[in-house]
């Protein structure tokens, strides 16, 4: 699984960049259709939780952050053998 | 657990209490306060050990706001205070009016401002019932003036409280609260329950719009309800900002009282036609009672709704005699809208008896007053 | 159930700031809620007056949004009315503390069955930045504008003095022990207690040079001291921020009996 950031949901807080125990985020440099910089996910290989499913691992960045912005979606095949 | 139907002789905080059990209230929060903690008291003698809850809280503020927070439970609530405790309910009692939350509140008045006199009987909250708390609302209040009283006008605050969804006011006073006396309990007694979301009603106790009156969303019941002080919406939705919504709700919680004057005002009239008519209420209209009773030219319009004001029993009432002496335990308080309403109907002149210092006026006070005004 | 089934999405998105802590608390209640099983059909949320106290009025229940520091007291009849409810109440520092401070010694004292979470961001924030009795000493406030003068409360430790069945603290860096600690308290009989030391950057960070929320993070995360491994700090155990520490943890797990208990409580009509 790979969190996923939602541009209708992000305020560019950046708490799920400074959380990451593994660095799978970055702060953004595009301004999205709400105003806001949103966080990037720019290394989903490095979370704990990929290529698993079921019982997930670490959350960190979905529990933290304010705004219910980041989800879990599946892998495709591509990212799953990154 | 309510008494059996028949005859009593009692205190008057002890008929309230019966009435209050009669009516059917389940949970009860109180504080101690002269003269009406005896109202707790006997609430708690009879609450403890049943389904009902009594709580004594940490101060009144405490216990209005529980006693609203139970009302959304599902029961029907009552406090009981004085005007120290009386004016630390204002914010709960506005709370209570823009959420339409029906609840009852016994207010044995006692003398004032501040500490004043707590053994003593006053009228000096009357005003500020229906003005107490912050912005426009309207409520309902009634005054007893004898121990039977307490016991019929707390059943129907509480009718009332159900029916419109609004805070119900029992103006008591330490006279008539702590005096003794006759009390029957019939057997049949008329009930009215709140208009419950989602529950079918047989009876047509209920003659109210559900545009004036929405149905009450108990909670426990999947209504997902929400419910705030704030400007709200009709789907309870915050809309603060919106002057519309603002104006349509506020409007509504005043008219859905005013527009029904006619079923809430209740009233009493001694000697109707006299010349001469005293206008009074509670235990200040004691005296002047005596007076009507033992002189015909003498009337008395008392006065057993307070608010909404009774401008209709009022302004018929003066519009058939020349003078009026409005006779209260406060520097003058119902007087100013007695006159106003009194001298638009055509009634000449209209006096007032004031009275503080906690003895109802006397009927030789009243014939007094009258002889100053040329009556007698 | 989903996220979106608890929370209401048709009042989405929130009006909390960006960076609030408020949401990340939103969030590991949520999970611990339905980690429970339990069902929002068979709760009530009552919140006061403040951002954390608005956190009811998102969730697909029940709720009532009271006046401001009597959210304990409305709760207190709410509950007794309907027994059956569970009653979960939102709150914050100078909601609960300063204003509602009779409200909550006497909901602890009296141990009625409750959950409550007061997400103490050290600031009134809604209001646009004034000092709260939590606000550490010497910081700058909108009402403190050459320095908090004051000391502030520990409102954990008042819940345990006062006392809760369970109280913890946590700070919104914590999100996986917080959510176990509201686990706990809302599977707890009695008043169960859960303070959250959580972000507001924009009325109280953005004043004390931590505009970032991740500053306020870090600062809580070097704050924070497990209260078992105790601090040797001097008998003054006022100052939430004594000696530059935060204590966290489970502060009181103990069983008095809940006002329930004590009255035999039978579910009315």
């Amino acid at each position: 699984m790979k969190p996923v950031v939602d541009p209708k949901l992000c305020k560019g807080c950046n708490i799920c960049v400074y959380i990451c125990p593994k660095k799978c985020y970055s702060r953004g440099t595009d301004i999205s259709d709400i105003g806001y910089f949103d966080a990037v996910v720019d290394a989903h290989e490095k979370c704990y939780n990929h290529n698993r499913s079921g019982k997930l691992l670490c959350e960190l960045c979905i529990l933290s952050c304010p705004d219910q912005a980041i989800s879990w979606h599946p892998e495709t095949e591509e990212e799953q053998s990154r | 657990m309510r008494a059996k139907p028949g005859e009593y002789f009692i205190q008057g905080n002890e008929a309230c209490v019966e009435g209050a059990i009669v009516a059917g209230v389940r949970f009860f929060a109180g504080y101690p306060i002269t003269p009406s903690t005896e109202i707790a008291e006997g609430l708690a003698r009879r609450l403890t050990g049943t389904d009902g809850v009594f709580l004594q809280m940490e101060d009144e503020i405490a216990c209005i706001s529980a006693v609203i927070g139970a009302s959304w439970g599902g029961a029907k609530s009552m406090t009981a205070t004085s005007g120290p405790g009386f004016s630390l309910m204002q914010e709960a009692i506005g709370y209570a009016a823009m959420s339409e939350t029906p609840v009852v509140i016994v207010n044995v008045m006692r003398g004032g401002p501040s500490t004043g006199q707590p053994t003593r009987a006053s009228q000096g909250d009357v005003m500020q019932t229906k003005w107490g708390s912050h912005g426009d609302y309207q409520v309902i209040a009634f005054a007893p003036a004898s121990v039977q009283e307490m016991f019929d006008l707390t059943v129907e605050a509480f009718n009332y409280a159900e029916k419109y969804r609004v805070p119900a006011f029992l103006l008591s006073d330490a006279e008539v609260g702590h005096m003794r006396g006759p009390l029957t309990i019939p057997d049949k007694i008329r009930i009215v329950n709140r208009k419950e979301k989602g529950v079918k009603r047989s009876d047509e106790a209920y003659d109210i719009s559900d545009e004036l009156v929405h149905p009450f969303p108990v909670f426990g019941k999947g209504h997902k309800t929400m419910i705030t002080g704030m400007t709200h919406a009709e789907d309870s939705r915050i809309e603060p900002e919106d002057p519309k919504i603002h104006e349509e709700l506020v409007k509504r919680l005043s008219e859905k009282v005013l527009m029904n004057r006619k079923d809430i005002n209740k009233w009493e009239v001694m000697c109707p036609g006299s010349k001469t008519m005293v206008v009074s209420y509670g235990a200040a209209s004691l005296g002047a009672m005596e007076v009507a009773a033992q002189d015909d030219r003498i009337g008395l319009l008392r006065l057993k709704t307070i608010w909404p004001f009774p401008e209709e029993p009022v302004a018929e009432i003066a519009s058939q005699c020349d003078r009026m002496l409005v006779c209260e335990m406060n520097l003058g308080q119902l007087y100013g809208d007695i006159k106003r309403v009194a001298l638009e109907a055509g009634c000449r002149k209209v006096e007032l008896l004031s009275k503080i210092g906690g003895d109802p006026p006397t009927p030789n006070e009243v014939r007094h007053k009258l002889s100053e005004m040329g009556a007698i | 159930m989903e996220l979106f089934d608890f929370y209401r999405k048709d009042r989405w998105p929130h009006v909390f700031c960006p960076g609030c802590g408020n949401g990340t608390v939103m969030n590991c209640f949520y999970r611990a809620f339905n980690d429970l099983g339990l069902s929002l059909d068979r709760t009530a949320f009552v919140g006061g007056i403040g951002c954390s106290s608005r956190i009811p009025l998102y969730i697909n229940s029940d709720a009532l949004h009271t006046t401001h520091g009597r959210a304990i007291a409305f709760a207190t009849g709410l509950k007794l009315a309907s027994p059956e409810l569970k009653v979960v109440v939102f709150t914050g520092d100078g909601d609960l503390g300063a204003i509602g401070g009779n409200h909550f010694i006497n909901g602890c004292r009296r141990n009625l069955d409750m959950t409550v979470i007061c997400i103490n961001n050290n600031i009134y924030g809604m209001t646009g930045g004034q000092a709260s009795i939590t606000t550490p000493h010497d910081f700058l406030s909108t009402t403190t504008p050459s320095g908090n003068k004051e000391y502030p409360f520990d409102l954990a430790e008042i819940a345990v003095a006062a006392g809760a069945n369970y109280v913890a603290r946590w700070t919104t860096r914590q999100v996986h022990e917080l959510t176990k600690s509201i686990k706990t308290a809302l599977q707890k009989k009695g008043f169960a207690f859960v303070e959250i030391v959580s972000q507001c950057p924009i009325n109280f960070g953005r004043r004390n040079k931590m505009p970032d929320p991740t500053q306020l993070l870090d600062w809580f995360k070097e704050s924070s001291v497990r209260r078992d491994k105790a601090r040797a700090a001097a008998v003054d155990h006022v100052d939430l921020n004594l000696a530059g520490q935060i204590t966290v943890g489970e502060f009181v797990d103990r069983n008095r009996e809940s006002y329930e208990e004590l009255i035999g409580a039978v579910k009315h009509g």
